[in-house]
């Protein structure tokens, strides 16, 4: 090859060997940079004064006073919605009507008993206000508007029966005259879709608002409130102007999915001015605010994840890591010790290197049936214990899975501090003995803390070794050590893959696993920091 | 004047030999007794690594015994058939689940191991040294990002895009599962790869430089065949990784139990011998055949990673043998 | 410090001041007092007169040591004299160093050591199964090539034989160590700070703090492997002067790879070649009739 061309090749190859660092960071951003951007939006986001109630009602934080005032003014601005809904209603929803008809009718019977009239004229007015109430109920159920203005109308004719002045039965009269205005102006043809599309906007609003503040609180927690969160609150907002349709635009071809706004659909009723009204007033309606909700971090949540924070959680890996250190810290470093200052190069000390390597190579999973099999179903039971799954179990699975590297990084640090040191030492008349714990071992203690620390930050991440040891989706705060726990891990797991509700609350699944790689990342910081200090230390030398 | 001052100063010193300079018998045996019995507790506490290897193998084959024993090998280990639960005759054959544990671990290799090796030619030869601080950080945080993490991209934002923008079926398939594998052992191919190549020392390189060559040629014709045993160990301790990981190819890989048809076609979903053992594993009963066949998949398994492990060291060994010789 | 010239025995010698105070504090000459400057030339010194010490007496007959299979040392026969500094000058990997490191049994660190012959402290030898290491290596003290000095702090580091020597209270630790500071004249540039990390000092501080730490335990014998070769020379003229201060007191026994300092500070010399002694003698003749033909090309830089 030409010189030029071997130059040129060199040049093209620096590029690509650059490009593949390129590569290695572009991946990392690409994979943590939505990651903690979507997770951080379950600390700091835009809370509505329904994230203000839930937070009250449910967690018990947040000033009552303060929440009752907002709570006074969304519903004052929310109302003028409420009533517009109403009003259509009573014009469309023909099933109430009849209903409210038949509730009218059995009401003036009481009426009338209650007055003693005379029997005929009893049974008189009765069926009179009978015959009333099926022609009501007839003009509801008609699509014809002619046919409704020729029941209303005879409704309508004993509106003026002194008979019926100053009872119940008056009701009738203004029910039919509300009815012949609302018919008037709506599309009768329309009717039924007007009952299912009022169902979705009422499901929508619900969405938005929370339950009718005259409904009864529903059981489950995530009906309870409106949209939480001024995010959801858009989303919301967009259902609601758009109605989301598949049609066919070109046929043979398959069905696109298009936008058809709301507002048309109730075209010319009461109900066309809600959109934009709501829109232009959401603000007042959900009072927005800049939330920091670090307590994420502390509370506890409802069920699904939906409300809530994952302090359990957080809870649970510590509690599971800190317990598998204290397993593995005293065995890792007594047999770094040994390896690093009392082996010589025999036979068994080959084996016990191979011993080691070959556990840092077996599979996590393998770790979970070994766990299992070992500490739980044999292990635990030695000592009285239930031979169910528990932190205990689960900390000394995830002990015996780091111990490998609690050894090699150990066994690093104490190899790391210069013989000089011993030697020293050992002129001045310590024994071995001495010297490694006066000399040797706190020399070489910062090299071996990093070792715990990384440790600590592979544990707090393992998912499979837990899945039948120790963790669980769903479950109490654990009191011992001999109950499950929730984890951040297991808990990532369950809001990506299991969890039916999370995909509702995606701010709160990708929470918990910012939780989980942001604790995995300081650690790492941690220990970072610590080995360029202890390079420094041991630099002098 | 300094002298003078010495002069008082040096009122203790040397005193003499006063202390016996041979040990009482008691002494003696005491220190022995100690040191010998301080060696022999330390020696056994060092065992527990051993003992641990020991209980896993027991415990793992003592579950899988007796499943082993009932259903023929051969059929385990050749049949695609994986109906556990089937009413009448469970079948048990993890053919499928080998190749696709197989499958993706190539698939994430052929991603990983060029890119894998060039960033470690870049890292050892290319670059000053702060710069290579930076970028160790950098694959040491892409080390440390939990599985369950990596599991959780590919579910959430990987496979709604590759079914968007490719038109997949679906998007948890070999593809995904291939993908995230190649960049979780990267960061082991990297640094066992460039821990090789820089061992290869400079003289290598400035002798090579010293007769004209460029800097690919020296990398391709010297420095690299000089590291090849690392670089081979590199690669089978990524191989390693893949096959071992469980959460990411469970979240990832879609979980169909077939052999792939085109082989080539990476759109189809897969089934790994580890997703098996951890999505199974909750819905079986303890003691079940389902159960034991759960674990002499684990059994297969620890079996594989250990004889990759044997093949690691040999070549670890080889290249430091080579090493210590030049 | 100073040196004069008096007449002691009818022979003319340049004493150093600190050695003629000595000798007024016996009463056995008398003396001319005079402050001169330091001189520039290194004089000779002439064999001390023999006073009556108490340290042991280091002897070593037909010692030889082998590193597994390669000889280090061979059938070497010498007997260090007390209170004075014999040097053992050689050329590289002749087996200095591991004659001294002999003499402490620091050596045992090695794996596959073997030993042939005996080395007697204080007519004990030291290579018996019964040996108290630990009595032995703290009345053999070492100073090594490489300052070494702990990552502790400077009064830790001092304390750190005494300790080990059962010394717990407080007030006493702290009597010794200002001694043994004063003793490596490092006192008066440490003694604002003992709490400062011994790392922060500068190398020739560093080294005098290990002969500082050496001496805590009150050693009889003091083995200096090189103790300058990693210094400059104003911390090397410092220590070399400590040497001539303490040599009245202990048994110093100093490897060195240069001449000149084997020259300036020994009483006796012995050169090693070749794992063997040639020729072992007071100062003056190695330097200026050595017997063997060998110990005369080295001297005089032919080889080595």
């Amino acid at each position: 090859m030409k010189a030029s061309g071997r130059v040129i090749l060199d040049k093209v190859f620096t590029v690509i060997t650059g490009l593949s660092v390129i590569l290695l960071i572009i991946v990392l951003l690409v994979i943590l940079g939505p990651m903690l951007w979507r997770g951080l939006s379950a600390v700091a986001f835009k809370g509505t004064v329904e994230f203000r109630k839930m937070q009250l009602a449910e967690f018990g934080q947040g000033d009552e006073s303060a929440v009752h005032i907002e709570t006074a003014k969304a519903e004052t601005a929310q109302k003028t919605v409420y009533e517009m809904i109403d009003r259509f209603k009573n014009g469309v929803d023909f099933e109430k009507l009849a209903d409210r008809a038949k509730d009218i009718y059995r009401d003036f019977g009481e009426e009338l008993q209650r007055k003693g009239l005379p029997r005929e004229e009893y049974t008189e007015l009765r069926s009179l206000s009978r015959k009333i109430r099926n022609e009501l109920t007839a003009a509801f159920s008609s699509r014809d508007i002619g046919e409704i203005n020729e029941h209303i109308d005879f409704v309508l004719k004993y509106s003026s029966d002194s008979r019926f002045e100053g009872t119940v039965a008056s009701q009738f009269f203004r029910m039919a005259k509300d009815y012949r205005d609302a018919a008037a102006n709506i599309d009768l043809e329309k009717r039924d879709e007007y009952a299912s599309e009022l169902a979705e906007l009422e499901e929508i609003i619900k969405g938005l608002f929370g339950p009718h503040p005259e409904e009864d609180s529903p059981a489950l927690a995530q009906f309870r409130y409106g949209a939480t969160r001024w995010d959801q609150a858009q989303n919301l907002l967009y259902r609601l102007r758009w109605k989301e349709k598949w049609v066919e635009q070109e046929p043979g071809q398959p069905l696109v999915k298009i936008a058809v706004s709301r507002a048309e659909l109730f075209a010319g009723t009461e109900l066309e001015g809600l959109f934009g009204f709501v829109e232009m007033n959401l603000g007042r309606m959900l009072l927005p605010r800049w939330t920091f909700y670090w307590r994420y971090f502390v509370d506890d949540s409802t069920p699904g994840h939906y409300f809530g924070g994952v302090g359990p959680e957080i809870l649970g890996t510590l509690m599971l890591t800190l317990l598998s250190m204290i397993f593995v810290v005293p065995f890792g470093v007594i047999s770094a010790a040994y390896l690093a200052e009392c082996a010589r190069d025999n036979l068994i000390i080959r084996i016990i290197r191979m011993c080691i390597n070959t556990l840092a190579g077996v599979p996590s999973i393998v770790f979970g049936l070994f766990g299992l099999a070992f500490f739980v179903l044999f292990f635990l039971p030695l000592f009285g214990a239930p031979s169910k799954p528990c932190i205990l179990a689960g900390s000394l699975t995830l002990a015996v899975l780091t111990l490998p590297v609690m050894i090699r990084s150990s066994e690093e640090a104490i190899r790391a501090v210069p013989q000089t040191y011993k030697e020293a030492s050992l002129a001045l008349g310590a024994s071995s003995f001495r010297t490694f714990v006066t000399v040797t071992l706190p020399a070489a203690l910062p090299g071996i803390l990093t070792g715990v620390i990384l440790s600590l930050s592979r544990v707090a991440g393992e998912t499979a070794p837990i899945l039948f040891t120790a963790g669980i989706a769903v479950g109490p705060v654990p009191k011992s050590i001999f109950q499950t726990t929730r984890t951040l891990s297991y808990g990532s797991w369950d809001m990506a893959v299991a969890d039916k509700l999370a995909a509702q609350v995606p701010h709160n699944q990708y929470g918990m696993v910012v939780a989980l790689v942001l604790l995995i990342l300081c650690l790492n910081a941690l220990a970072i920091i610590l080995r360029s200090r202890v390079f420094k230390r041991l630099k002098g030398h | 004047m300094m002298s003078s001052n010495k002069n008082e100063q040096t009122v203790a010193a040397a005193a003499g030999f006063d202390q016996p300079l041979l040990l009482t018998y008691t002494q003696d045996i005491k220190g022995f007794l100690l040191k010998h019995l301080g060696r022999i507790v330390l020696f056994v506490l060092t065992c527990t690594s051993v003992l641990a290897v020991f209980l896993i193998f027991l415990f793992v084959i003592l579950e899988a015994f007796p499943f082993l024993n009932r259903f023929s090998i051969v059929e385990f280990l050749t049949s695609t058939a994986w109906y556990p639960s089937a009413h009448e005759r469970p079948e048990f054959g993890v053919l499928a689940l080998i190749v696709g544990s197989i499958y993706v671990t190539i698939t994430a290799l052929v991603f990983s191991v060029p890119i894998g090796i060039l960033a470690a030619v870049f890292l050892s030869d290319m670059i000053s040294f702060q710069v290579r601080g930076i970028v160790k950080s950098i694959i040491e945080i892409l080390a440390a990002i939990p599985s369950v993490a990596y599991g959780f991209f590919a579910v959430l934002v990987l496979a709604p895009w590759l079914q968007k923008h490719f038109g997949f079926p679906t998007g948890t398939n070999a593809l995904n599962a291939s993908l995230l594998l190649s960049i979780m052992a990267l960061p082991t191919i990297i640094s066992v790869a460039e821990d090789s190549i820089s061992a290869t020392g400079r003289e290598l390189r400035e002798a090579s430089y010293a007769l004209g060559a460029t800097r690919v040629e020296t990398m391709f014709k010297v420095v690299i065949p000089a590291a090849h045993s690392g670089i081979i160990a590199a690669i089978v301790l990524g191989m390693m990784r893949a096959i071992g990981e469980t959460m990411v190819v469970w979240m990832a890989s879609g979980n169909a139990s077939q052999v792939p048809h085109p082989w080539w076609d990476l759109s189809q979903s897969v089934r790994t011998m580890t997703a098996t053992i951890a999505g199974d594993m909750g819905e079986t009963e303890k003691g079940s055949d389902h159960y034991r066949a759960l674990f002499a998949i684990g059994l297969l398994l620890l079996v594989m990673t250990f004889m990759l492990n044997l093949v690691s060291e040999y070549f670890l060994t080889r290249a430091k043998k080579s090493m210590g010789k030049s | 410090m100073s040196k004069e010239i008096v007449k002691v025995e009818g022979k003319d010698q340049m004493l150093s001041s600190t050695v003629l105070a000595s000798k007024e504090k016996s009463g056995k000459l008398a003396l001319l007092h005079g402050v001169k400057e330091k001189s520039v030339v290194k004089p000779m010194k002439k064999t001390k007169p023999v006073q009556e010490c108490a340290c042991p007496v280091v002897e070593a007959r037909n010692f030889s040591f082998y590193y597994g299979s390669k000889m280090g040392i061979k059938d070497i026969t010498m007997k260090i004299q007390p209170c004075a500094v014999t040097a053992i000058i050689g050329p590289s990997g002749c087996g200095k160093s591991t004659f001294l490191r002999s003499i402490n049994r620091i050596n045992d660190l090695i794996p596959n050591i073997r030993v042939e012959g005996e080395m007697f402290v204080n007519n004990q030898d030291i290579y018996v199964k019964q040996i108290n290491l630990v009595n032995l290596r703290q009345q053999v003290g070492m100073v090594f090539q490489k300052p070494n000095p702990f990552p502790k702090s400077i009064f830790d580091n001092v304390a750190y034989g005494s300790k080990l020597q059962g010394i717990r209270k407080r007030g006493d630790l702290q009597e010794i160590v200002e001694e043994s500071l004063k003793a490596a004249a490092l006192w008066d540039e440490v003694k604002d700070d003992l709490r400062k990390s011994a790392l922060s000092l500068s190398g020739g501080q560093q080294q005098r703090l290990c002969i500082a730490r050496a001496l805590a335990t009150k050693p009889s014998v003091l083995l200096m492997d090189e103790p300058c070769s990693a210094l400059d020379p104003i911390s090397t003229g410092k220590i070399e002067d400590l040497i001539d201060n303490l040599k009245k007191d202990y048994t110093i026994v100093i490897v060195t790879h240069n001449m000149q300092q084997a020259a300036r500070v020994s009483d006796q010399t012995a050169f090693f070649c070749l794992g063997e002694l040639i020729e072992y003698d007071s100062t003056t003749t190695i330097f200026e009739r050595p017997n063997k033909k060998q110990t005369e090309d080295y001297v005089t830089g032919r080889f080595g």
